[in-house]
């Protein structure tokens, strides 16, 4: 390993130590590989605590298994908010044919509620377009 | 502190307010800025002196403070009234990543002149004073020049800024690197003048990847009461202390019962519910 680089870099060596946590970079030189790793897993579950919040039924329909799903999806990526992960993780399980009833019912609820593009944070629909998607049918 | 938070207080939180309303004995209450709206604070919220608490001011950046964020938090202050406001010796954002969460910074002169240079940008925004909390981390930088105790002391040398001693991430901290709590404790106190102590944190842990992790959603161990009464008995007077629980909220008694060991460590009465004792 590496000496440590010398003061003065402060911003730069902040972001190489924050991708290293959670966005899949390398261990920065001097640091201890365990301990960011046992960072990288509480930060892992801090966030799934978050969208397990935001996505009750989504988490729930996971029972144990939702560290897991929500680690394989997520270790590695960037945060970007609680609600727009849930969202990306219920859609991407509905694809796939893997998604419970429960789950189904929230995501439809939210696809109706609000048009989400997959990239900005979603925005409320018109309150006539939330009629026509939300009706029976 | 004068006018600062007093006796015992537990961290407002929205799935815990009907129990903490029926509490005669609470001293203060402590509120997340990043969860208020400052134009619809909670009336139970104006029951008793607030104190409200950032966590993603990230005073640690060298690229300054985010100008919205030092605004929130003084909106805050206002439309609570609070007698003091908190943040943490800590960053939450580098290289346009938001991590949610609080990171240790090294111990060193830039980080030093980092912090209080962020922390005047607030102080000038806030009507009332702005306490710092150590954080708990798992890891330390490579390149530490000072000791935490060292580091905290010239910190408060250059800033004034009163502490927000939190007394679980001692505990955490010092296990995590074997170390004695109480030892860390002394050092600390012992290069801060009198009255330095704004006010003091304590919160329960668990332990994930063999590493005692403070998790707010557990009990407080006897371990860290009994290391808050040993810095009780260190101070001036005692000091206003406040419960941190942030989830999995146990039954209303064992809440009280949890705060009643808090206050007794702490040296204050206990919080007696609404209608007389239990």
């Amino acid at each position: 390993m590496s000496a440590p680089p010398s003061g003065g870099d402060l911003a730069r060596r902040q972001a190489a130590l924050v991708a290293a946590l959670v966005a899949g970079g390398a261990t920065p030189a001097g640091f201890d590989p365990q301990r960011l790793a046992a960072t990288r897993r509480a930060l892992l579950r801090k966030r799934a605590g978050l969208v397990a919040a935001a996505w009750p039924l989504l988490a729930a329909g996971a029972g144990p298994a939702w560290q897991e799903l929500f680690d394989a999806r997520f270790a590695g990526v960037a945060p970007y908010g609680a609600e727009r992960e849930g969202w990306d993780l219920a859609r991407e399980l509905a694809a796939a044919g893997r998604l419970g009833p429960g789950a189904l019912r929230e995501l439809a609820a939210r696809e109706a509620a609000s048009r989400y593009d997959g990239r900005t944070a979603p925005r409320p629909r018109p309150v006539l377009a939330r009629w026509w998607r939300g009706r029976p049918r | 502190m004068d006018g600062g938070p007093r006796g015992t207080g537990v961290g407002w939180r929205t799935g815990i307010a009907a129990v903490l309303d029926d509490l005669d004995g609470l001293g203060f209450h402590e509120v997340i800025a990043e969860s208020l709206h400052p134009g619809a604070v909670p009336g139970s919220l104006r029951r008793r002196p607030v104190v409200v608490h950032g966590v993603r001011l990230s005073p640690g950046s060298p690229d300054g403070v985010a100008p919205d964020r030092v605004a929130h938090l003084a909106a805050c202050a206002e439309a609570t009234g609070a007698v003091l406001v908190s943040e943490h010796i800590a960053f939450t954002r580098a290289g346009g990543i938001e991590t949610g969460h609080l990171l240790p910074l090294p111990r060193t002169r830039e980080a030093l002149d980092v912090l209080a240079a962020n922390v005047a940008r607030t102080r000038a925004e806030l009507a009332v004073p702005l306490a710092l909390e150590p954080i708990a981390a798992l890891f330390d930088w490579p390149d530490d020049e000072f000791d935490e105790a060292g580091f905290l002391h010239r910190l408060h040398d250059r800033t004034g800024a009163p502490l927000l001693l939190d007394v679980a991430n001692v505990h955490v901290n010092a296990v995590n690197r074997g170390r004695d709590p109480r030892a860390e404790i002394d050092a600390l106190l012992a290069g801060l003048p009198p009255g330095a102590v704004a006010y003091c944190h304590v919160a329960g842990s668990a332990v994930h990847d063999g590493l005692l992790h403070d998790t707010h959603t557990d009990p407080v161990p006897g371990a860290v009461l009994d290391l808050l009464a040993h810095t009780v008995a260190q101070l001036p007077g005692p000091p206003a202390v406040m419960l941190e629980r942030d989830g999995r909220y146990p039954p209303a008694a064992r809440l009280r019962a949890e705060l009643d060991a808090v206050a007794a460590a702490a040296g204050h009465r206990p919080p007696l519910p609404a209608g007389g004792p239990r």
